[in-house]
């Protein structure tokens, strides 16, 4: 039964906002210097007019944006959606139900006024979404999500018909966020370094850097500010006074309290009425004050599941959960792109087991058969670690003179506890549906991997895993990024690392 | 290990096997063009540091002692490296196993793999060999390489590989 969804028409009036803000950016930041630096005679300051060679440069992405809104049909077969797009060059895009990994839908102010969607569906290709999607009815996006992964559950499970009932699925509340965890959730992360930074650097853009301290400091911050003053006195090798070292304790105190504060507020914006629910087997998740974003994760789509914890997670009695799936995350942990695959942001320690058995069906955190790596890890481990604190600090000693010697029994004394605490909670775990792995003692981190899920099983070993009769196994999963926390289990016994692989491949 | 010339049509067999012999020869070809093009580049190097003021008794037999383990190291690594490279197909997937120091062996489920590509350089060609590549959906292993087999035999593992319509491979 073939139905076809062509776009909203006011997707015409978001491709021509979108290629404004393109130019206007630009446009915005030569007006701006130039209001700073005043009547200069560069090649910017040309007679007025810019505003119609803008216009000028805007016709083709008019003209390519009706064309797209002139050809774009989305068509629900069978077992597969078809994209197609273009007058001249005509691209048919064919997407099988059985390979989309998630939808998204975001949704800014502009957006949510006239009821409509940015859709992006992700399949497990390379780091791109597969089809974006702008901009749909909102009612259309329900639709889509509907259709598609009702589409996929008939082509990849003919057979059981009676297991999921399409068209009424119950909803189940499992993530529900309040103000005040929202609050609680900024103030861990602690992510306001990020949003100061950004700010900063678009004062810096706009050349406002000095109107920015002159409003801070009264122009003296760094002129003959404490700061000044104090560096001055250091390096002229007389004590400072205590009334400066206390200011800028005080200074400093407040800015780390600023610091959080802009994280709360920006957590706040980032994840209001933060909802995970349960339809069926879909996960999805729907959050944001100014940019609202719905995801949906089909349950059998996540490979890997990593619960973290800091110590003031830990004293607060909370945790926050991710998921990673195929549809592919590249980008820094911190990109908005990644924000998604958080699937519960902040969460009372005492519901993660629920959670987690939600996310991985007849998965029990509290069962899991956690084995201890090699007892000879810490005499591996420790050696590494005491080459580069000792390098570092005589390192240090060549520009800062040879009293950076004192500090040597420190660093390396350091690097025997991280060493010590680094193996002795290192813990592995191998059950019929998952692989896993802990690390850390206060920084604590867990992860487990779906066995059905795993890309591929290595075996290293280094010249000194051989001296001592080691080995190394690692689990590669699809959706990591760099910061992501691996299933890799160092300092194994041979054997056990033998076993260990021989069994990851009888998945 | 069994030899390569004894490769059955059936490649799945789960046997372990060495690549071709041939890549000795062809990557010994290879290190001496790569010598060849670093001991011509670092002569302008060395005459740079003569103009600078560089004694030449230092200079020409650092040149000559670098440029000489280069080759030497390109002439017997292929086959140290050949020693220790093997590979395993079976039902399940295929292993790959290589490196002299630092071991490593790789397996790739067959439901896993995307896509794969047979490729073959003018100088594989030359030595009748072809290079797999097999990818998939993973972070560290998104491209595996399997460089140095007979090429009609990287076209039969690859026949293996196909990937299977039932699932998403992911």
């Amino acid at each position: 039964m073939p139905f076809e969804q062509r776009l909203h028409p006011v997707s015409l009036l978001f491709a021509l906002a979108r290629s404004l803000r393109a130019f206007a950016l630009p446009g915005l930041i030569v007006v701006a210097t130039r209001g700073c630096s005043g009547r200069s005679s560069g090649p910017f300051s040309a007679p007025g007019g810019w505003e119609f060679w803008l216009m000028i440069l805007l016709i083709p992405s008019i003209i390519a944006a009706l064309a797209r809104y002139l050809s774009f049909r989305l068509c629900y077969e069978e077992t597969e959606l078809i994209v197609r797009s273009g007058i001249i060059f005509r691209n048919e895009r064919h997407i099988p139900y059985a390979r989309v990994q998630n939808i998204e839908a975001v949704q800014n102010v502009a957006h949510r006024a006239l009821g409509v969607t940015d859709v992006r569906i992700e399949t497990g290709s390379g780091s791109e979404p597969e089809a974006t999607i702008s901009v749909l009815p909102f009612g259309a996006f329900e639709d889509m999500r509907r259709r598609v992964f009702a589409g996929r559950t008939a082509a990849s499970a003919a057979a059981d018909v009676e297991a999921i009932d399409a068209s009424a699925p119950a909803t189940r509340t499992l993530l529900r966020l309040s103000t005040r965890e929202l609050l609680l959730c900024g103030f861990l992360e602690n992510r306001g370094v990020v949003v100061v930074g950004a700010a900063y650097g678009v004062l810096w853009e706009l050349g406002l850097v000095g109107w920015f301290w002159n409003l801070v400091g009264g122009n003296n911050l760094f002129d003959e500010g404490p700061i000044e003053q104090f560096l001055k006195s250091v390096a002229a090798g007389r004590r400072p006074a205590a009334s400066q070292i206390l200011s800028i304790i005080a200074g400093i105190g407040v800015l780390m309290v600023l610091i959080r504060l802009v994280s709360m507020v920006w957590a706040l914006l980032r994840l209001y009425d933060f909802h995970l629910t349960r339809t069926g087997e879909d996960l999805r998740t729907r959050f944001g004050l100014i940019t609202r974003i719905a995801v949906t994760i089909p349950q059998r789509r996540i490979q890997t599941v990593t619960i973290r914890q800091t110590p003031l997670y830990k004293w607060l009695g909370r945790a926050s959960v991710r998921v990673e799936t195929a549809g592919g995350r590249k980008g820094p942990e911190t990109s908005p792109a990644n924000e998604r695959a958080v699937i519960a942001p902040v969460i009372r320690t005492e519901d993660v087991p629920a959670l987690m058995t939600d996310l991985l069906p007849g998965f029990e955190l509290a069962n899991l058969p956690w084995e201890p790596i090699d007892q000879r890890a810490f005499r591996r481990a420790i050696k590494p670690r005491l080459f580069v604190a000792a390098t570092i600090t005589i390192g240090l000693g060549v520009p800062l003179g040879w009293w950076t010697l004192y500090l040597l029994p420190f660093t390396l004394a350091w690097a025997t506890v991280a060493a010590r605490i680094f193996v002795t909670h290192v813990r592995w775990t191998l059950t019929d549906d998952v692989v896993g792995i802990r690390t850390g003692w206060l920084w604590q981190r867990l992860t487990v991997a779906r066995r059905s899920r795993i890309q591929a099983v290595t075996k290293h070993e280094s010249p000194f895993d051989r001296r001592t009769g080691m080995a190394r196994v690692r689990v590669d999963t699809a959706g990591a990024t760099d910061f992501s926390h691996r299933v890799d289990v160092p300092y194994l016994a041979r054997d056990t690392a033998m076993q260990l692989y021989a069994r990851l491949l009888r998945a | 290990v069994s030899e390569p010339d004894r490769i059955p049509d059936r490649v799945n067999d789960g046997v372990e096997r060495r690549l071709d012999p041939r890549v000795i020869p062809l990557q010994q070809l290879t290190g001496q063009i790569a010598s060849a093009v670093i001991a011509f580049g670092s002569i302008a190097g060395t005459l740079i540091l003569w103009v600078e003021g560089a004694p030449l008794w230092l200079l020409l037999p650092l040149w000559l002692f670098l440029n000489g383990l280069l080759t030497w190291h390109s002439q017997r690594w292929p086959a140290i490296a050949y020693r220790h490279s093997s590979y395993r197909v079976d039902d399940a997937g295929i292993e790959i196993s290589e490196g002299v120091y630092w071991r490593t062996v790789t397996n790739v489920p067959f439901i896993r793999v995307q896509h794969t590509d047979v490729s073959q350089g003018p100088l594989e060609r030359r030595f009748g060999l072809g290079t797999l590549v097999i990818y998939t959906a993973g972070t560290d292993h998104a491209k595996v390489t399997l460089a140095g087999l007979e090429h009609g035999t990287a076209l039969r593992i690859r026949e293996h590989l196909l990937p299977r319509e039932t699932s998403d491979a992911v």
